[in-house]
């Protein structure tokens, strides 16, 4: 059963909750209203919810048919933020603490990304965390995984000089300072372990 | 990433999952620690994985040594 509500004559923002609250417990609705700037609202707060929004002008009143669940704009549950998602790892354990448990934790987090959306953009990697990106690492198989899948990998050239294993860098690519920068100050969402 | 099926060994706590991790790294078997996946609980948060074929070294190689919660096919 479609429920119709008529919001004609009130103000803003009554038209608004109204809609909202119907739609608590109908997932068909039909609000009428009598000014563009109440049919804007109506619709901006359907759309937002989900919902399909139809509009239909009758004997100078507004129809607004909305209904739930059929529109092509379901909004991304991890959110729209624009710009690359850049993962930074400045060590090779997760969290301070206990370096033990810190290494188990860094290896259950780096499979993790292979089976969470949305996939990184970017992955960086310095101070300790270089020593994941080389031989003998055992998160190697999921760094190299995850670049097949087209994650760029950053691993600090610096910092792999500076312990000496250079020569023995199995996963992504030598980055300098200045890419590893402006990856960062490019991202969109940066998640710092 | 190797195909094929998997099993995971659940542990009671962290603790003994590291343990784990150290026996059989010792043993030189195949195996890799991963998050217990969300559709089984256990009570600690990490698992140890390793392919279905590897089960009875696995086993052999823990048993008697660390407390195993279960294990199951995933």
């Amino acid at each position: 059963m479609t429920r119709e509500i008529d919001a004609r004559g009130l103000s803003c923002p009554q038209p608004v909750i109204l809609t909202k609250k119907a739609l608590e417990d109908h997932s068909e609705i039909v609000v009428i209203v009598d000014n563009e700037t109440a049919q804007e609202n109506v619709k901006r707060m359907a759309q937002s919810q989900g919902c399909k929004v139809t509009i239909e002008r009758r004997k100078g009143d507004i129809h607004l048919i909305i209904s739930k669940g059929c529109s092509c704009e379901i909004p991304d549950a991890a959110g729209s933020t624009q710009g690359p998602l850049v993962i930074v790892i400045g060590s090779d354990t997760m969290g301070r603490g206990d370096d033990e448990l810190g290494s188990v934790l860094m290896k259950s987090f780096i499979h993790t990304l292979l089976e969470t959306s949305p996939q990184a953009d970017s992955i960086i990697f310095f101070n300790t965390g270089v020593r994941l990106a080389i031989q003998g690492s055992e998160v190697l198989e999921d760094l190299k995984t995850l670049t097949e899948r087209g994650v760029k990998i950053l691993v600090c050239g610096t910092c792999l000089g500076f312990f000496e294993i250079k020569d023995r860098l199995a996963a992504g690519i030598v980055s300098n300072m200045y890419d590893i920068t402006e990856t960062m100050t490019g991202a969109g969402r940066l998640v710092q372990i | 990433m190797k195909q094929g099926t998997f099993h995971v060994i659940l542990f009671d706590s962290v603790s003994s999952a590291l343990l784990a991790e150290k026996i059989l790294k010792k043993n030189g078997l195949p195996f890799k620690i991963i998050p217990v996946p969300r559709h089984i609980s256990s009570d600690c948060g990490v698992c140890i994985r390793f392919s279905t074929p590897e089960r009875d070294r696995i086993e052999t190689a823990l048993t008697g040594r660390v407390e195993i919660q279960g294990i199951c096919q995933l």
